[in-house]
């Protein structure tokens, strides 16, 4: 009977010891290893050094077209007009100056922020509504080297690329309409 | 231990719950609902900087001021009106607004081809490159002009109005051949009537945006006329001011014919019939501008011709009873009271004038019936400085240097046009292309070793199609200048393709049946996509190659050199001014103040997308025999006019091929606004504006009247044999009140053979339905109507 | 919110067209599939599967020869006003389609869309179709798609949106122009292309306007008005045929 009881027993905190087993490699699968799994990295072109262009203002390069849009990430013709030839001796300023500028390709950047097609974003509102960049995107002004891009397996977008839920929460909390066709086209 | 069913659901258990407090579910769950709104396969455009660019359209004889979006200044998106321009303010037609589809149109040549099989066997093309193309062709020129048969070379080029017919010109005069064709627009009539009435080949041309009476006969003005931009723009001026009436004469219920104020429904060819009717009774209730007549008209009054014989006048013609309005109501089977009522009114309106051969397709009219619309505005005192019809003015581009002929050019200019070497040719002989063709067809004079064919598609888009293709067989040479695999360029031996309209440097000289001065240059929106050369730049290489004085008589290196000297020329002349902006007023006689310094700064202004315009010239002194505007008209010999009647405007119809019999009905080929036929075919986007009632599958529709439909036992959608004195097809019957009893009617611009899925095989060329007439007079070919029958199948 | 349950915001698009200007040529409905990236086939004669948001309706007055007399209506979303929904936003299962009460724009959100069609029975003026195929361009054409615009897939519904990109747009400009953005104003690629300036787009509610004025004309009548969906898009003819004829289904 004791006999018994002891397996009863034993029995039970083995089953204690499987469901923390699974209960904990779960955990560690959803929370470590799931997210690994999902994004691949990415690499850009070129390292970008936002400090090393510190003595410009962010709008010699990201700037408001008269129309509305926003620049975003410049074009290779405005990294021509300092880098039409090298103006240093790191690895992204010869790979900026021998295989794009000289062969007049425009560089692939991945864009961190990217949203799809269905998502139509103009940076002018929010801009105008006094949000600060960094509220939405990473603070480059001490960067000098980009970050891993991390793109997901599932849906091709970039890891920081910003869900809906977060945009209508913050457009539910301004008072800022939040119907479909001022974000989606 | 064992491993058992309970331990592996404890495990599971536990990795469920786990999960549910992990982030693993709800990233998949939302990921996957954004990967479903992404489907890889759906294109995603290139974003990026969009900018305006712009430009001049091409793609018809209009002119219209268009720009174009960007993307990054390298994939054009969309082509819009400019604003800035001062004709159509913004606006602009459907087959502008499509004009990417022609850019970007999977049947564009990228490439010279040539043919190495049997002609028009498509997989028998090879791609060459240019220098292999232009050496080529151009030993061919210099071989056969070595042979002093330099005449035995012909060109057609298209018919829009540009500085590549001067160049053209320019060249053939050179190289010795007089046989350079322009496809036919319905502008030949206009320059025809022209030159008999006024003794000078300068098309007429309307005020449209002066007057308050608008008589048109049958003119396609909201079909696609000549300028589309142009016609439109004075549909908003005169809807917009509300004060001006238009009244179409014509058998169809067109869309014209609806957006009138009045439509007259006459018999096919019975347009001029009327034009004549109301002349009669303008003048038997004197309602004329009579001081006008007295003063600047001959043959009005009855006339003595150079042999000294008397003659009857115009006056004496009209007034004969076979033009009363009761009289001519049976031939046109229209009520006379309403032919009274129409010279009521226009005789009434200050501001009235006759319109016609306002579209831009194949002439409808016979030279009688033009010079019967030019008497009703003679009989309205138009035809003056200042008046609502006009002359084309030159436009005063810089000239090019008078052709040094070497003694190869000499000796074959001495060979006539061919059209020109027929038994029978016309007396006053203007646009010859389709005699021409009936030359080559039915044996000529002498063959032609070498055809170009610039900008044009004439295996589709000439009337009587048959009739070119028997004149091909003659050809030994064809050569296409074409941007796209149309019916001609598989008919080539050898393709140079042109860069698109978008991509090419071009000019505009002038707006077809337009009062004031137009000159535009048309800058390419973009690079050219493929590796085809602007056919400007192809003449002047191959002019190097012929030898001779060819090469010096064409002095420039680059087609851009040539149009900038064009425009340094106008410059020079300090007349007229660039617009730049809506809200001019084109049509003011006041004297327009240029606003250019020299030839650099003008180039620089076109170049932009602004035009030059000037206020409607002075009308030039006439240069007829009596110096006077002849309404009988002293340039047809004596010797070919067998009555009196035939130096004026009357009754005169040619007969058509076949009997009444056979053939019960008449088949009229219409143009509408939703279908291009001309040089380019239907762009996809234009196809969804086809209605269904056109064009159902690969079915096209012809439209009958409900009561010839119910005689022929035909009803709504069923098929039916369409039989003429040309040809034959199965088409669709669309059972329409706008049709009018005894005439079916066919929409031009579809059954294309050549082009891709979107447009081929659908539907019955039209064309190839049709009989060409030439004209006796002018020599042109007249396309009114043909004989045809419909039967059930 | 007022008695048509509409939010107060002093902006509502809408588009008067007037068909006495109107010469039927389809250049506003061209420049539209341009504009919008719409998608053709090779046949587009079976209209019931053609995809156009601006559609020309032939229009005749039903007589005979020679007192018959066409004319065409271009017709596209009516962007009805009714209270509180328009037809199809009534109707959407998921939201998919709704009215933005700010600016009175019918929207119409394709990756939210499960394309059940419910929107398409219920829009009285067949301003809607539907993406039976995935849409597919000739390969160089899809250099002339618009970034302004996504694609479409397979087995949504789409129709004319007012152009609310450009709306998006002219917002934006004013922001950075420093000027009010809700004062912004727009217009369509279809009043943009029209070459009888047939088309007048603009607020409805600025008595300033050359919309409002117009809608407010004598000619003015709007099509199938007895069903008390207020479209938003105003017709105007002198011809007492055309006026009657708004009063019938379309075909």
């Amino acid at each position: 009977m004791n006999e018994k009881k002891s397996e009863a027993s034993a029995s039970k905190a083995l089953g204690v010891v499987f469901f923390l087993a699974g209960f904990i490699g779960a955990l560690v699968l959803g929370w470590v290893v799931f997210p690994n799994l999902l994004y691949s990295q990415k690499a850009q072109p070129m390292n970008f050094s936002h400090v090393a262009h510190a003595d410009n203002d962010c709008e010699s390069c990201h700037t408001f077209r008269p129309d509305g849009t926003y620049t975003g990430v410049p074009r290779l013709d405005k990294c021509k007009e300092c880098h039409e030839t090298a103006q240093g001796t790191t690895e992204a300023e010869r790979i900026l100056v021998e295989e794009y500028v000289e062969k007049n390709r425009e560089p692939m950047w991945k864009n961190y922020a990217w949203q799809p097609d269905n998502v139509y974003f103009s940076h002018a509102p929010h801009k105008g509504q006094g949000l600060e960049c960094i509220r939405c995107h990473r603070d480059v002004t001490k960067e000098e080297k980009l970050p891993a891009y991390r793109e997901n397996l599932i849906t091709g977008y970039s890891i920081s690329t910003m869900k809906m839920t977060e945009c209508e929460e913050c457009h539910a909390q301004k008072g800022v309409s939040n119907n479909c066709e001022i974000c989606h086209k | 231990m064992k491993f058992g069913r309970r331990a592996f659901l404890q495990i599971a258990a536990g990795a469920v719950g786990g999960s549910l407090l992990s982030p693993l579910p709800w990233q998949l769950a939302g990921d996957s609902a954004r990967w479903s709104q992404n489907w890889s396969w759906r294109p995603s455009p290139e974003r990026g900087e969009i900018t305006k660019v712009p430009s001049i359209c091409t793609m018809c004889e209009g002119g219209c001021g268009i720009q174009a979006r960007l993307v990054n200044g390298n994939r054009a998106i969309l082509v819009e009106g400019n604003p800035a321009n001062p004709v159509t303010e913004g606006g602009i037609c459907p087959l502008g607004a499509a004009g990417l589809q022609f850019l970007y149109a999977p049947y564009r040549i990228s490439r010279p081809l040539k043919q190495t099989k049997g002609r028009g066997n498509i997989s028998g093309f090879q791609p060459i490159t240019w220098d292999e193309a232009l050496a080529e062709l151009g030993k061919k020129l210099a071989i056969v002009r070595g042979e002093s048969k330099a005449h035995t070379v012909a060109c057609i080029t298209s018919g829009r109005q540009s500085s590549m017919d001067d160049l053209w010109q320019q060249l053939f005069s050179a190289y010795g051949s007089q046989n350079l064709f322009k496809m036919p627009t319905q502008a030949d009539g206009l320059r025809s009537s022209a030159l008999l009435t006024t003794g000078i080949a300068s098309p007429y041309t309307f005020a449209l945006e002066n007057a308050t009476h608008v008589l048109s006969f049958g003119s396609n003005l909201l079909e696609g006329a000549a300028a589309p931009g142009r016609a439109f723009a004075a549909l908003r001026q005169w809807r917009q001011n509300g004060n001006v009436k238009l009244v179409q004469v014509e058998s169809r219920c067109s869309l014209t014919a609806s957006k009138a104020d009045q439509w007259l429904a006459v018999e096919p060819g019975a347009e001029a019939a009327i034009a004549l009717s109301i002349a009669h009774v303008m003048i038997a209730g004197n309602t004329y501008d009579a001081d006008f007549v007295k003063n600047n008209v001959f043959g009005f009054e009855d006339w003595t011709d150079s042999t000294g014989k008397r003659r009857q006048g115009f006056k004496t013609l009209v007034s004969s009873p076979t033009y009363s309005p009761e009289e001519i109501a049976k031939k046109a089977k229209v009520d006379a009271a309403a032919i009274r009522a129409l010279a009521k009114d226009f005789a009434a309106q200050k501001n009235a004038i006759a319109v016609w051969n306002l579209g831009h397709s194949d002439l409808a009219f016979n030279t009688y019936d033009e010079l019967a619309f030019v008497a009703l505005n003679v009989l309205k005192g138009n035809i003056k400085t200042g008046g609502l019809v006009n002359l084309t003015a030159d436009i005063p581009l810089g000239a090019l240097p008078a052709v040094e002929k070497d003694a190869l050019a000499e000796n074959a200019a001495q060979q006539k046009r061919l059209d020109l070497t027929r038994d029978k040719t016309a007396p006053v002989p203007q646009n010859g292309l389709y005699g021409f063709l009936d030359s080559l067809a039915h044996g000529s004079k002498y063959p032609i070793e070498v055809l170009m064919v610039h900008e044009a598609n004439p295996a589709y888009s000439l009337m009587e199609s048959r009739l070119f293709q028997a004149a091909l067989d003659k050809i030994k040479m064809l050569v296409s200048f074409s941007s796209f695999m149309d019916e001609t360029a598989c008919l080539a031996d050898l393709v140079l393709p042109n860069h698109t309209a978008l991509e090419r440097l071009d000019d505009v000289k002038g707006i077809p049946a337009a009062s004031f001065s137009y000159y535009a240059v048309s800058s390419p929106i973009l690079k050219p996509l493929g590796d085809t050369k602007n056919t400007g730049d192809a003449v002047l290489a191959l002019a190097g190659k012929i030898g001779g004085t060819v090469a010096s008589s064409v002095p420039w290196k680059t087609y851009e050199e040539f149009l900038k000297f064009r425009v340094k020329g106008l410059a020079e002349t300090q007349k007229g001014a660039v617009a730049d902006k809506a809200g001019i007023r084109l049509t003011s006689a006041e004297p327009v103040k240029p606003n250019f310094k020299d030839g650099d700064d003008l180039w620089k202004k076109l170049k932009a997308g602004a035009c030059w315009y000037d206020a409607p010239a002075e009308m030039p002194s006439f240069k007829t025999a009596s110096g006077k505007l002849e309404l009988a008209c002293q340039a047809i010999p004596v010797a070919a006019a067998a009555d009196d009647h035939m130096f004026l405007p009357h009754l005169f119809t040619i007969k058509l091929a076949g009997g009444e019999q056979d053939f019960p009905l008449l088949l009229v080929a219409h143009s509408t606004g939703y279908l291009t036929s001309g040089y380019l075919a239907n762009p996809p986007f234009m196809n969804k504006l086809i209605p269904d009632w056109t064009l159902k599958g690969n079915e096209e529709f012809v439209d009958v009247n409900p009561q010839t439909a119910q005689s022929l036992g035909l009803s709504q959608g069923q098929s039916a044999s369409l039989r003429t004195t040309q040809g034959e097809a199965t088409v669709r019957v669309n059972v329409t009140s706008a049709a009018r009893p005894g005439v079916v009617f066919l929409p031009k611009g579809l059954g294309h053979k050549a082009y891709d899925e979107y447009i081929q095989n659908k539907g019955t060329n039209a064309n190839s339905l049709m009989e060409v007439l030439l004209d006796p007079v002018s020599g042109m070919g007249t396309v009114w109507a043909t004989r045809a029958q419909l039967r059930r199948v | 919110m007022s008695e048509k349950g509409h939010a107060q915001s002093g902006v509502r698009f809408g588009m008067v067209i007037d068909l006495d200007k109107c010469s039927g040529c389809g250049a506003c409905s061209v420049a539209c599939q341009a504009e919008n990236n719409i998608s053709f086939r090779p046949d587009e004669s079976e209209k019931l599967r053609s995809i156009t948001w601006m559609e020309i309706y032939q229009l005749t007055n039903g007589k005979d020869y020679p007192d018959f007399r066409q004319a065409f209506l271009p017709r596209p979303c009516m962007h009805c006003d009714s209270p509180h929904h328009s037809p199809c936003t009534f109707v959407c299962p998921v939201n998919a389609t709704t009215r933005d009460e700010n600016n009175g724009i019918v929207t119409h959100i394709y990756p939210r869309c499960i394309g059940c069609r419910y929107c398409m029975v219920a829009c009285p003026y067949h301003a809607r179709d539907f993406n039976w195929w995935d849409p597919s361009w000739p390969k160089p054409m899809e250099s002339m798609l618009s970034p302004e615009v996504s694609t479409r897939m397979r087995g949504v519904v789409e129709k004319c949106t007012f152009c609310h990109h450009r709306m998006l747009k002219a917002r934006s400009k004013a922001y950075v122009d420093g000027s009010d953005p809700n004062k912004a104003t727009y217009t369509t690629a279809c009043a943009d292309a029209c070459p009888t300036k047939a088309i007048t787009f603009g607020n409805l509610q600025d008595e300033k306007s050359e919309v409002a004025k117009l809608s407010k004309d004598p000619r003015a009548f709007r099509i199938l008005a007895k069903l008390q969906t207020e479209p938003k898009v105003y017709y105007l003819s002198k011809q007492d045929w055309i006026k009657k004829l708004s009063d019938n289904a379309l075909k």
